[in-house]
């Protein structure tokens, strides 16, 4: 087949992707501590030209893009003061880390209360934990010293959905810990309007291009050796 | 590519559930007693593709729900009504409610009912009961800081002030009533908390940051509505390829 339908469809696929991210970042605007995701693209290896009778190098040529990999900009977000001693904002990097029943993760969004034993628990209930990681007491005035809170650096941060990161802690984060404040989303929806008009133009170039493909292939099956 | 409709769609429900609780908090901000209801956001699941070209994570929208009532102390104001209580501090009035049920409220506009109880305003009677003896006005009744009513300078009963170990997560039963729940904890006897008579806590709604988070909502509906628009207008391209 042709090789610019390949790159032309790959183009497509790419921006589909990255449209989808970018729909769920702005639907994220609001989420405390959320962290946009976007995708890098790479092109696929370029393919070398050689004449085929003299063997010489001609130059080379590139075969589209693929979607990488996801990242996850981790961009301090803004602080938003809420006057709820329990809602709490790490200024700088780290993440608080929560025991969930499928082991411990990792949040930025700090927006805890306590439960029935006087814990400090997540929206979920799940426990958040101190840099040793015990269960943290809310003290009887109702609030938590932010030095109480665990800060955890970590490698490799993978978003799980429910405002929670997978990752492998290695150590205690550079981060400080407010109290009274919440961590606003990293998502800057005009931005996120921006590259989603620009995607969409993509997509719109890349069908016009296998358009333009296809006339050609249609042009070359059609008219080349007719007799005329 | 669907997958993107439906974040956005996720996300239009989301604006849609803050609309709702700040219409709300709006329209209970002159209700003596009301705690603001508090939301918390959050993503959903993310998902790798197998089909898709790519490891890129794609995730699925955005989710509100109610996390609780805010806890902060809302403003005591005189009414000079010798039933009006106001509670200064952290704790709840313990009511009955019509189904026998125990209630807790922070509203202190109180009455007194034909059988010369003290009553909350939309008639449940204060637990345990507290009995006036026969023939006393309200301005009769006077109210200590720890809840002492005496008519006459005559001891009659105390009312018991009570709280839950996490009060925000508390069942609200309408009318600025709530119900302990396994969540919120047993109902003990509070501490550090004063009885104000004459006076009354307004609501805790903070009218600035309503209309802020209304604003903010607002925009995220209309974000999420022309996200909408582009992801169907993908759908357009790819279908007219031939």
């Amino acid at each position: 087949m042709d090789l610019g339908l390949n790159i032309a469809s790959a183009g497509m696929l790419a921006e589909q992707t990255q449209e989808d991210q970018l729909s769920n970042d702005l639907a994220n605007a609001s989420t405390p501590g959320f962290k946009a995701s976007s995708s890098v693209q790479q092109s696929f290896g370029d393919m070398l030209l050689y004449n085929t009778k003299t063997g010489q190098y001609v130059g080379q040529i590139q075969t589209g893009v693929e979607v990488k990999k996801g990242t996850t900009d981790l961009a301090q977000g803004p602080l938003n003061p809420t006057g709820d001693p329990l809602d709490f904002a790490i200024t700088g990097s780290g993440f608080f880390a929560v025991k969930t029943a499928s082991g411990v993760q990792y949040t930025r969004n700090g927006q805890f209360s306590k439960n029935n034993q006087g814990v400090l628990v997540d929206q979920v209930g799940d426990d958040v934990l101190s840099q040793s990681g015990s269960p943290i007491q809310v003290g009887a005035s109702g609030t938590v010293p932010p030095t109480a809170l665990g800060v955890f650096a970590l490698k490799n941060p993978s978003q799980l959905g429910n405002n929670n990161f997978s990752g492998t802690s290695a150590g205690r984060g550079t981060g400080q810990v407010e109290s009274g404040q919440l961590e606003g989303s990293g998502v800057d929806p005009i931005q996120a309007m921006v590259q989603m008009e620009s995607a969409l133009d993509a997509y719109t170039a890349g069908q016009q291009t296998i358009g333009t493909i296809g006339q050609t292939m249609q042009e070359s099956a059609s008219s080349v050796g007719s007799i005329p | 590519m669907l997958e993107g409709l439906y974040s956005a769609a996720a996300g239009m429900e989301t604006a849609q559930t803050q609309l709702d609780t700040v219409s709300n908090n709006i329209a209970n901000e002159d209700t003596p007693g009301y705690q603001a209801q508090l939301l918390g956001f959050s993503d959903l699941l993310y998902t790798t593709d197998d089909d898709d070209p790519s490891t890129a994570i794609v995730g699925s929208g955005s989710t509100a729900q109610t996390v609780g009532f805010s806890q902060t102390q809302g403003s005591i104001q005189q009414t000079g009504n010798p039933l009006d209580l106001a509670l200064d501090g952290s704790g709840y009035f313990e009511v009955r409610q019509p189904d026998g049920t125990t209630g807790l409220t922070r509203n202190g506009t109180f009455e007194l009912n034909a059988a010369g109880q003290i009553t909350t305003n939309l008639g449940m009677e204060l637990q345990p009961p507290i009995t006036l003896p026969k023939g006393t006005t309200a301005s009769q009744v006077s109210i200590g800081t720890d809840g002492t009513v005496s008519v006459n300078n005559q001891k009659i009963g105390k009312i018991q002030i009570v709280n839950v170990t996490a009060p925000d997560k508390l069942l609200p039963q309408g009318s600025s009533v709530y119900s302990a729940t396994a969540a919120s904890g047993p109902i003990t006897a509070a501490k550090g908390v004063t009885v104000q008579q004459g006076y009354l806590e307004q609501s805790n709604v903070d009218l600035d940051s309503e209309i802020t988070n209304m604003e903010t909502a607002n925009q995220a509906y209309d974000m999420g509505s022309k996200a909408i628009s582009f992801e169907s207008q993908f759908g357009e391209i790819a279908a007219t390829l031939k």
